[in-house]
């Protein structure tokens, strides 16, 4: 469904320490692993340690156009263009809200992180239904899982959530021309706990198969 | 590679022995690169030298000394490190870096993404006549700053790598070429005319300046930094940079193929040839750039010398603040080509605007168990919630005491302001003037204000967190490490000086701090506390190291654990100190406050501060070894 030539547009959202950046990476040099030609995005440094709302753009095109005017050319991507979009705590989902569209695939992880203002009750968390209201009225193609929850079960600790999310994304195929063996190959050399790693993204696989596929 | 490791790719193929530079968002990681590949090859480490200066005038300032002896050397700053920079910058430009060759990576942020303001420090580059290229891609940052350097050594200027965070911190494919070794030593050789911009040799050095200047533009026509896409539309744009980015896409969307563009590689100086050739068949120009008009300005300015009738557009449709977008720069275009946005585009604004307000802010707040988020309650508690009380805040991660929901800041201005407003303030007012510090900051310019105060005796209460760390930018392995190694204390340096009221205080004891900034704020004259403890992220990661390391070694630690029972929704932990350890969860039907073990990192002060004695501290392993933060 998807053309060589086409730009693809990943967006991830989530909060400190939840490893938005490291996932950008990992897609990024799995990319280059699967030979894309091209690879352009950006991430956000500086507030990771300070629970901040994180964001990334991920953006690669199998193979350039001759004319460079059709090309790859901006890190960011433009609104509405977001071909997948993953969401690490479900109120980040709607904070980068302006790059989704009906062709957009939303894979969430639907345990919520609130912030400081919600705990000292000066401000309201949305309910999560609404939050899944919101996206479904985007396209049908909203999978939502508790990973949190998931992660802790399986390996003690929410260290994996990431690669488990990249995992439960990938049955979308909206991270087309990279294939699952890319991915193990960056984990292996680049990732610290490979071995936990990679079953976290074999797990996530798995549990995107079940939802996205049925 | 991001476009911040390319940039130190693009030194060490031109041979850079010599970097100072003093942390700041977006330039911090291209220091730590250094470091790492320092680290890591040690044929590196021996010719090249990378320090972090206590602030950006002594970086300048020492780069170029490594450059008179010979060698390249490279300056990062963020934009309003160039500021700070600019005194000991315009000299140096005046002078020359020759025989070296030295430039600055100036990484600018518009949007203001991790920054305390907003600023076109682009015009610094007419006033100091710095010649400034912009990168867009990482393999430009890499290729560019080799060519800075060899511009920098044939011309004799001081060349500025200019950047935005939106550009350092992208990534994308780089070719390689081989490295260079740099220069193990050079020589200084004595010439006076040069060297010493004094009358007489100010205003010879300034009429070189223009010289060398203007033999560089000559050369622009053969340098391949500048490029245009041709086409026949008769509106053409001018752009440079990331905004170049943006309008290639933007104009994608609209599915405009033929509108001619002069992408700018150099935007000081410009080649006047270029841009007349350019312009004079159009009816209309775009100039696309982000912050204040500054390519705008003298692309009118060639318009009127040239008496072409064409329109030059810019900031009469760009916003003169803030960073762009592909989707801004789309919007924009559609307007002035008049053609309609895409459907998807305006849909997605739509959306996104229809929902906007439900979504609860989550700003950037102070790590769990932060020592100086302790101290902004202790604060809040001396001074009944800042009653009658003006906190002059600063830079550092203390930056966020203005955030709610302790909202401990009144004002910031810049490194070092806050002292410097509450020495007038206090003056002028009856209120009580607090202000806050941070120790690479009061290393940076805070001593000078706090002489000042001294001297006159300001009714000023300055808090001096003493974390041990440059913490905001990253915990640089900066000349604060080398300081403290030495025995050298900020206690020491005040009693020095002669501070007349001293106390050091633990922001982890945050009943007796709170005493003592009574007692300070009771005081007339000028009052000093040094808040002493180290970053809670970095004593935390030791103290795990260490308890790892003892139970490798089978042994046991003291484990503290603390919970809450028994909450009484007070909200002095949540609100006062707001601690994001602590989560507000419903338990049974009814609402409690929770401490969230994996992020508590144990610091007690929520023990501490709770009027209920809902917090319970509870020791495992009593009789075990018993780990503490250490004393640093």
């Amino acid at each position: 469904m998807f053309r060589e030539t086409d730009i693809i547009n990943v967006v991830i959202a989530g909060t400190a320490g939840q490893g938005v950046i490291t996932l950008k990476r990992l897609i990024e040099f799995a990319s280059q692993k699967a030979g894309i030609e091209r690879n352009f995005g950006s991430e956000m440094h500086g507030l990771a340690q300070r629970e901040g709302a994180i964001s990334s753009h991920i953006r690669y095109q199998k193979k350039v156009f001759e004319n460079e005017r059709k090309n790859l050319q901006s890190p960011l991507i433009c609104y509405g263009d977001a071909d997948l979009y993953i969401c690490l705590e479900p109120v980040e989902s709607l904070r980068r809200g302006i790059f989704a569209s009906n062709k957009t695939s939303f894979v969430l992880n639907n345990r919520t992180i609130p912030g400081v203002m919600i705990t000292a009750d000066l401000e309201v968390y949305p309910p999560l239904n609404k939050i899944l209201e919101i996206l479904n009225s985007y396209s049908k193609k909203v999978y939502s899982i508790n990973a949190t929850e998931l992660c802790l079960k399986q390996f003690q600790t929410n260290q994996q959530l990431n690669i488990f999310m990249l995992g439960f994304a990938l049955p979308t195929g909206k991270l087309p021309f990279i294939e699952i063996e890319h991915y193990e190959e960056v984990i292996k050399e680049w990732l610290r706990d490979a071995d936990l790693n990679i079953k976290a993204l074999r797990l996530g696989y798995q549990e995107g198969k079940k939802i996205i596929l049925s | 590679m991001l476009g911040n490791e390319a940039i130190v790719r693009g030194c060490l193929e031109a041979g850079v022995s010599y970097v100072s530079q003093y942390p700041g968002t977006p330039t911090s990681d291209i220091g730590e690169y250094f470091h790492q590949i320092i680290r890591g090859n040690p044929e590196i480490g021996e010719y090249l030298v990378h320090q972090w200066a206590v602030n950006e005038a002594v970086a300048t300032s020492s780069c170029a000394g490594a450059a008179w002896t010979g060698c390249r050397s490279f300056n990062p700053m963020k934009h309003v490190g160039l500021n700070v920079a600019s005194d000991a910058l315009s000299v140096i430009a005046l002078n020359g870096p020759n025989p070296g060759g030295m430039v600055i990576g100036v990484g600018s942020d518009p949007g203001s993404l991790g920054s305390h303001q907003e600023q076109n420090e682009r015009f610094y580059a007419w006033m100091l006549h710095l010649p400034t290229i912009e990168p867009h891609t990482p393999q430009e940052c890499k290729d560019w700053t080799k060519l800075a350097f060899e511009l920098s050594e044939e011309y004799d200027l001081v060349i500025n790598l200019r950047t935005s965070t939106r550009s350092a911190h992208s990534r994308g494919y780089v070719n390689l070429d081989p490295l260079k070794k740099g220069k193990i030593k050079g020589e200084f050789i004595r010439n006076i005319p040069k060297f010493n911009s004094l009358p007489p040799h100010a205003i010879n050095n300034h009429i070189r300046l223009y010289e060398r200047i203007e033999r560089l533009r000559s050369a622009i026509p053969g340098l391949n930094l500048n490029k245009v896409y041709d086409g026949d539309n008769k509106i053409g744009i001018i752009t440079s940079g990331m905004p170049f980015g943006y309008t290639m896409e933007a104009l994608n969307q609209l599915n405009l193929y033929n509108v001619p563009i002069l992408k700018l590689g150099m935007i000081y100086p410009l080649d006047y040839k270029e841009i007349t050739d350019f312009i004079q068949n159009l009816d209309k120009v775009i100039v696309i750039e982000e912050l204040e008009p500054f390519l705008e300005t003298k692309v009118s300015e060639i318009a009127h010398f040239n008496r072409f009738s064409l329109e030059v557009l810019g900031s009469k449709y760009f916003p003169k603040s803030n960073e762009f977008s592909t989707g801004l720069v789309a919007d924009k275009l559609a307007t002035i080509y008049g053609v309609s946005p895409k459907k998807t585009m305006q849909d997605a604004i739509k959306s996104f605007n229809s929902y906007k307000k439900i979504i609860p802010s989550r700003f950037p707040t102070f790590c769990a168990g932060c020592p100086e988020r302790a101290t902004l309650y202790s604060i809040l508690k001396a001074t009944n919630q800042l009653e009658n009380t003006v906190v002059c805040g600063d830079i550092g991660c203390y930056v966020m005491s203005f955030f709610p929901p302790q909202q401990c800041s009144d004002l910031i201005i810049c490194m070092s302001g806050g002292l410097s407003a509450a020495i007038g303030m206090s003056t002028k007012t009856e209120q009580k003037v607090l202000a806050m510090i941070g120790d690479s900051t009061f290393f940076h310019t805070g001593l000078s204000p706090l002489a000042e105060a001294i001297g006159y005796d300001s009714n000023v209460l300055l808090i001096i967190f003493d974390n041990s760390w440059t913490a905001m930018t990253g915990h640089q392995n900066d000349v604060l490490r080398y300081l403290i190694n030495k025995d050298f204390s900020i206690e020491k340096v005040c009693r020095a000086l002669g501070v007349p009221w001293l106390r050091v205080e633990d922001s982890y004891d945050p009943k007796k701090l709170t005493r003592t900034i009574k007692e300070a704020l009771d005081t007339k004259g000028l009052k000093v506390i040094i808040v002493k403890r180290e970053c809670g992220l970095q004593a935390h990661r030791h103290r795990m190291d260490q308890i790892r390391y003892i139970r490798n070694q089978g042994r046991k630690v003291q484990e503290v654990i603390y919970q809450i029972t028994g909450c009484q929704m007070c909200h002095e932990c949540s609100r006062i100190l707001s601690c994001p350890a602590i989560r507000r969860v419903e338990v049974e039907g009814y609402e409690t406050m929770q401490i969230d073990e994996d992020r508590c990192i144990k610091c007690g002060v929520c023990y501490h501060i709770c009027p209920n004695g809902a917090i319970h501290k509870s020791t495992i392993n009593l009789l075990e070894e018993e780990v503490p933060f250490r004393n640093v």
